[in-house]
């Protein structure tokens, strides 16, 4: 049975590794089915070098998301960082975000913060 | 035969992480195989997929989760619906493991299936010491925990979670008196199926000395208004009403189905202002939320938002709400075919 495999994480709890586990018992050696499907290929890409030294925020409307967001906003400013002023509104976090809003962001040249937790 | 080998296989599926937390039945090929023949697919028949990480789910996924969690092939054709169900994008399957409302994937089995398969629907119905029961809850949980994290990507981020994420599922007597769970979501009467949701924990509800099935309503009401629920703000989730066979009797002396839906609708509610005042309520909030000043809150966004169950043991009044995960928005029922 074939299965699907790439190099994982090394940390067993929560970041289980992709990898071939064999049983070999009292007679012959039988495959274990992996049963974590993996992401093909990875779900995102990071840059971590932007190549325009700007921040734009994404607000999913978590609790207090709204306040945590317009208090970084004006910490990056004090540090001489530009910041885009207005904060994007995704309609809720339990929904994916809009495909136009996906591809607006692709190809922001900046740093993009989601708020996603609360 | 199990052997110590066996027991080593045990021992290397939980070091690699292919584990809820407890000793699995190792995925072995050959029971991968009858597991998948049960199911009616083929190993590599695409059975859903996770748009947003890239993820495509395979059959032989999850015939390797449905063995590691002790199900038995007699239990396929449920699997297969069950399945379906959990990877349906409406139930969002990722939100539900990696959200910090801590939420599990709550199955709720309802029809002639429940006696063929041989759920407990009375004693302890929810939590139900019997295989099907287990087991076919722990393997929607252990779907949401291998398929919902990106391929170890994610990160869970629950709060404070609940037992629930072990293994959560209900079966409802074959006999009710308001007709079968699923006839809530359309189906019909005689149906056997799955219905799936994200949910917190149950909350337990006592009423031992009322006489009247208002009495239980209005205690089960207030048990779904107290401050700490969590449908006061967003109310994208709803509740499930579990009602055993002491207070139905009571219940539906006086209420149908639908009346019941009402009377909770319109009677269970809450000071707008007191809500807001102590902070289960935005003071500048959102327009989703649909906050009315001065009116009485339902943590009901719309009747539909509420079901009734009917399960459990006689010879005790209780009744049990269980509040479900504002994220998933949809419940998802299926029938097995």
């Amino acid at each position: 049975m074939a299965q699907t495999s790439n190099d994982g994480p090394a940390s067993p709890g929560n970041n289980p590794p992709a990898k071939q586990l064999v049983s070999c018992g009292d007679v012959s050696c039988e495959l274990m089915v992996d049963p974590i499907p993996r992401p093909t290929p990875d779900p995102i890409e990071v840059t971590l070098k932007p190549s325009v030294a700007k921040v734009t925020f994404l607000d999913h409307q978590k609790p207090n998301s709204k306040v945590i967001m317009g208090y970084a906003q004006s910490i990056l400013r004090d540090r001489g960082i530009e910041v885009r002023s207005e904060i994007i509104v995704k309609a809720d976090a339990s929904t994916r975000m809009p495909e136009a809003m996906l591809q607006s962001f692709s190809g922001e040249g900046g740093l993009v913060l989601c708020g996603v937790s609360d | 035969m199990a052997t110590y080998a066996t027991l080593e296989d045990i021992e290397n599926c939980m070091d690699n992480g292919w584990t809820d937390g407890l000793p699995v039945i190792p995925p072995y090929g050959s029971l991968v195989d009858e597991m998948l023949a049960a199911m009616g697919w083929q190993a590599h028949d695409v059975v859903g997929e996770i748009k947003s990480q890239n993820i495509v789910v395979r059959a032989e996924k999850a015939a390797a989760t449905a063995v590691m969690a002790g199900c038995k092939p007699e239990y396929g054709l449920l699997l297969r619906a069950l399945t379906d169900g959990l990877l349906d994008p409406l139930l969002n399957l990722s939100g539900v493991e990696v959200t910090t409302g801590g939420a599990a994937a709550l199955v709720i089995v309802s029809g002639p299936i429940v006696e063929q398969l041989g759920f407990e629907h009375a004693t302890n119905a929810l939590g139900a010491n019997c295989r099907a029961n287990a087991t076919v809850g722990r393997f929607a949980q252990m779907m949401r925990y291998f398929c919902g994290r990106g391929g170890g990507v994610l990160k869970s981020h629950g709060t404070v979670g609940h037992p629930g994420r072990i293994s959560f599922c209900i079966a409802e007597h074959p006999q009710t008196e308001w007709g079968a769970y699923h006839t809530q979501y359309g189906l019909p009467e005689e149906a056997s199926a799955i219905t799936l949701m994200s949910a917190e924990g149950p909350n337990s509800c006592n009423n031992h000395y009322g006489d009247t099935g208002a009495q239980v309503l209005d205690t089960i009401g207030d048990l779904m208004c107290h401050y700490g629920q969590t449908a006061w703000y967003y109310r994208s989730g709803g509740f499930v009403v579990v009602i055993p066979p002491d207070h139905m009797a009571l219940i539906s002396k006086d209420f149908s189905r639908e009346d019941a839906v009402e009377y909770i609708y319109k009677n269970a509610r809450r000071s707008t202002e007191l809500l807001t005042d102590v902070g289960r309520i935005a003071k500048d909030p959102i327009e989703f939320a649909n906050v009315e000043p001065g009116e009485l809150r339902s943590p009901l966004k719309n009747r539909e938002q509420l079901t009734f169950i009917e399960c459990g043991g006689d010879g005790g009044r209780f009744s049990a709400v269980i509040p479900r995960w504002v994220g998933s928005t949809h419940a998802v029922c299926k029938q097995i075919i």
